[in-house]
């Protein structure tokens, strides 16, 4: 269950053709994830630092 | 978990002897699609509480996790699209599974826009649940659709009751692929939540003791 299902790196690469199709997926599936959690992040600092200078001048 | 099971998925799964490497497509499709239905279920419980119980908080819960579900049912329809052409031949076909989930990811975008196109958030909120339990119709459809109807995607391979058809050695990375996004999107859900709870109630006395 657990040997390796290619040969060499070019095959994991290339997927008897099928990998362009299989990595694009992935790639953009992961980006999007991560692009996400980085809007999310920025969101938080945004409004913690709104809050903080509405603190501050009240 | 998540990059345990990708990793296990694209690198040491064996070859499918029908669909070679391509059915490794599945290892994010399957969980994708999973998600962006329980997404839609967990938003609609949220909508019911906001109704009945007039709860805040679960309006600002089906807020923050629009956006997730919309991105992750749009991974899924572009995975099986993908997936689609090195299967079917074909980028997209009006089959009843493929269209009652484009149907779920438009009902999202539907629930933003509805929710944004108000400068009254608290009537905003309460139309945006009455959306969301009007579209709750649309899951058991897509649910569904592959025993309902005639279609070109196949039925469930695997199920909660038992009974998969698929080898052990392809179900184990899938379901790890499973719970790992599920904690992914979890984590994500809450972060998304936490700074919308703070952009609608940063008014108040709590969120700026707490800030």
């Amino acid at each position: 269950m657990f040997n390796l299902a290619f040969d060499n790196f070019n095959e994991i690469l290339d997927m008897d053709g099928h990998g362009i199709y299989v990595w694009s997926v992935y790639s953009i599936g992961i980006a999007m994830i991560f692009l996400s959690f980085l809007i999310a992040k920025k969101r938080i600092k945004d409004i913690q630092k709104k809050i903080r200078i509405k603190n501050a001048s009240s | 978990m998540l990059i345990l099971g990708w990793a296990w998925g694209l690198l040491f799964a064996p070859q499918d002897a029908v669909q070679g490497n391509s059915y490794r497509i599945i290892f994010l499709h399957v969980p994708s699609v999973i998600f962006a239905q329980l997404i839609y279920f967990f938003m609609a419980v949220c909508a019911l509480m906001h109704l009945v119980w007039r709860v805040k908080l679960a309006a600002y819960l089906i807020k923050s996790a629009a956006p997730i579900g919309a991105m992750i049912t749009f991974i899924g329809l572009l995975s099986g699209s993908i997936w689609g052409i090195l299967t079917w031949g074909t980028w997209w076909q009006w089959d009843a599974r493929i269209t009652s989930t484009l149907i779920l990811f438009i009902m999202y975008l539907g629930i933003l826009t509805l929710h944004g196109s108000f400068s009254n958030l608290e009537k905003a909120d309460r139309l945006m649940s009455i959306l969301v339990v009007i579209g709750l119709v649309n899951i058991p459809i897509i649910k569904k659709s592959v025993d309902w109807w005639s279609t070109l995607h196949q039925p469930a391979s695997i199920s909660v009751s038992g009974g998969s058809s698929i080898d052990p050695s392809m179900l184990y990375p899938l379901l790890f692929s499973v719970i790992g996004l599920g904690f992914t999107l979890i984590s994500l859900g809450i972060l998304s939540s936490r700074s919308y709870i703070f952009t609608r109630e940063k008014n108040k006395k709590w969120v700026s003791e707490y800030v």
